[in-house]
């Protein structure tokens, strides 16, 4: 049951992971797009609307993926001085991220809601109602949410954090 | 004094979270959110899924994973074999010998790279077996190549520039072109020294390397081909204005899905990994951004930058000063925190006191990059010392002392920036007209 509920749960964060990869390869092909239009001369509008919406959609859908994988960056300088009271450090520091991530995923749930309700379209020339692209935010919100209370949980129960530790060297961050 | 109370409660929280080890990215939304709602009294909730989208989806901002792929897709073919082989035999002449392959090394991956760790391990792989096979003294390999790895966040494309870039609304072509010369004028400053080294140090006695005629050597050089190619496609189709930053880092991308096809790299698994590796870097990243865009919102309401630039105004600073004060703040914040973070948690403030103190903002840029730079190489939160130590073995320590003499070379890049503007606004005014 346990080891069920956790490849759920982890199955979860990778597919997040994966439709983020996708819409890295949809970034890819809408510029390509968007330069073809540009030279061969079709019509192609709100190009780059969709591809900010399709780096939104990266963006949020992979938050809880790169969570998983210990790559979100952190100051651990405090924490690794703790010692043997490491432990406590690192429930603080999921209970503030739990907090954290569950009022954004309220909000970015709710104003999706009001996008779609108030029927917001984009100013640009794409005229998408906005309610769309936005879901992106919402879904990877939630999906942060679950995986900082998940992460919270198990550090409670067992004292160590689902999150994969990560060796520094292969985040290629700076 | 009301207002006093305020920023200290704000900032106080801020440390807190930042200190103790939250995430940097929700540290920041959660600082905000704070601020508005309990400081300033106002629901927060609307601003902030407001701002964290409008930062979000972007169109400048999709330059960022790009870039992040197009590395992440280099860092697994055979770059880094091929670049050691072209560039050496026109290295082991100069005196100094082989560690210019460090520098030059880095200098060219950096144009087609926006990260400095990545930088180090593509170029470090290769280099440091070789370097060391050859006995050249061990704080000059990793001491140079800690140090040249960070001109991948200067020199185009840079990670550090888009986010830059992105906070302060700029063009990143711009800020892109403005980097290229002071990264070659700081690679061309490590060459001096190591150079100097060889000639004044004792224990600089590496083994001789086997001559090479002269068509030997251009032969070897072939194997430059392809990363010139892809520099040329990317840095060259902004320069001559055929293409925005994103735009170049798409054809980035495709050029290295190519240049690994073409060298058999490309497979089924180093496409994934690559892809599910840029995914996490820049999930990362816009986590950061996120929260920094609101977080900028938060401090518009507690007043604090408006505050600042209003006093830099009547203190009357000089601008020598004023950047002197902004050069101790970063190295010092550099200790603490990351680039990418340190960047744009402090633009918010930052950016209304250079604008009022007249300092041009793509000239800044560059100066905050070489400070930055040099925060990457100081411990204890430096994080090419972190990449090295992964990469050598070496005691962290052992690798910050060997990396103090470039540390020290960067201190003076920053005043020859401040001697000489034109080095980083000249090549961009050219372009302009």
């Amino acid at each position: 049951m346990k080891k069920t509920v956790r490849r759920i749960l982890d199955g979860l964060y990778l597919a997040g992971g994966i439709a983020s990869a996708l819409c890295l390869i949809g970034i890819v092909t809408l510029i390509v797009l968007q330069i073809a239009s540009r030279n061969i001369g079709f019509s192609f509008r709100g190009g780059p609307d969709y591809a900010g919406y399709a780096m939104a959609a990266a963006s949020f859908l992979g938050f809880a993926y790169a969570l998983n994988h210990g790559a979100h960056i952190r100051v651990t300088l405090m924490i690794s001085a703790m010692g043997r009271y490491r432990y406590w450090g690192e429930v603080w520091c999921f209970i503030v991220g739990t907090a954290i991530s569950t009022v954004f995923a309220w909000f970015a749930c709710k104003f999706t809601y009001e996008s779609y309700r108030f029927n917001d379209i984009s100013s640009g020339l794409d005229a998408t109602p906005l309610w769309i692209p936005q879901l992106s935010m919402a879904v990877g919100s939630i999906l942060l949410a679950i995986c900082f209370w998940d992460n919270l949980i198990t550090l409670l129960f067992t004292k160590k954090p689902n999150v994969i530790e990560s060796s520094i060297t292969d985040s290629g961050a700076e | 004094m009301e207002q006093l109370v305020a920023i200290a409660v704000f900032l106080g929280v801020l440390f807190l979270f930042l200190g103790s080890g939250v995430w940097v990215g929700l540290s920041l939304m959660g600082v905000a959110y704070i601020g508005i709602e309990f400081i300033a009294g106002r629901a927060a909730g609307g601003g902030m899924i407001n701002t964290i989208w409008g930062a979000s989806s972007s169109w400048t901002l999709t330059a960022l994973p790009l870039f992040v792929w197009m590395g992440e897709i280099l860092f697994r073919t055979r770059l880094s074999e091929d670049m050691f082989k072209g560039l050496s035999p026109w290295m082991a002449r100069l005196p100094g010998g082989l560690v210019h392959t460090n520098i030059v090394g880095c200098t060219v991956f950096a144009a087609v790279s926006g990260s400095s760790a990545a930088t180090l391990t593509t170029v470090g792989r290769m280099s440091i077996p070789e370097l060391r096979r050859r006995e050249y003294p061990e704080h000059m390999i990793i001491g140079t190549l800690a140090g040249a790895a960070t001109l991948g966040l200067m020199i185009p494309p840079s990670l550090t520039l888009i986010v830059y870039g992105v906070s302060i609304n700029e063009s990143i072509r711009e800020l892109f072109i403005a980097g290229v010369v002071p990264g070659l004028v700081l690679a061309g400053m490590f060459m001096a020294y190591v150079a100097i080294y060889s000639v004044v140090s004792s224990d600089y006695k590496p083994k001789s390397e086997p001559s090479l005629a002269f068509s030997e050597k251009l032969k070897n050089s072939a194997y430059l081909i392809p990363v010139l190619l892809l520099v040329f496609v990317v840095i060259g189709s902004m320069y001559f204005g055929i293409a925005s930053a994103t735009e170049a880092a798409a054809f980035g991308v495709l050029g290295a899905l190519v240049l690994a096809a073409f060298q058999g790299s490309l497979t089924v698994s180093s496409f994934s990994e690559s892809l599910m590796g840029a995914v996490r870097t820049s999930a990362m990243i816009t986590l950061i951004l996120a929260g920094a865009a609101f977080l900028s919102l938060a401090m518009g309401y507690t007043g604090l930058p408006r505050a600042l630039a209003d006093w830099i105004a009547t203190m009357e600073f000089t601008r020598l000063e004023l950047l002197m004060a902004l050069l101790v703040f970063y190295i010092i914040l550099g200790c603490f925190l990351d680039g990418i973070s340190a960047v744009v948690l402090t633009m918010a403030i930052v950016e209304p006191m250079i604008r009022e103190a007249g300092i041009d903002v793509i000239w800044f840029g560059i100066f905050v990059t070489v400070v930055i730079e040099m925060a990457q190489i100081t411990p204890p939160i430096g994080f090419n010392l972190f990449v090295m130590q992964g990469l050598t073995n070496h005691q962290m320590n052992y690798i910050a002392k060997a990396a103090l003499p470039m540390f020290g070379i960067m201190v003076l890049m920053v005043f020859v920036l401040i001697a000489f503007p034109e080095l980083v606004t000249w090549l961009p005014d050219t372009i302009r007209q």
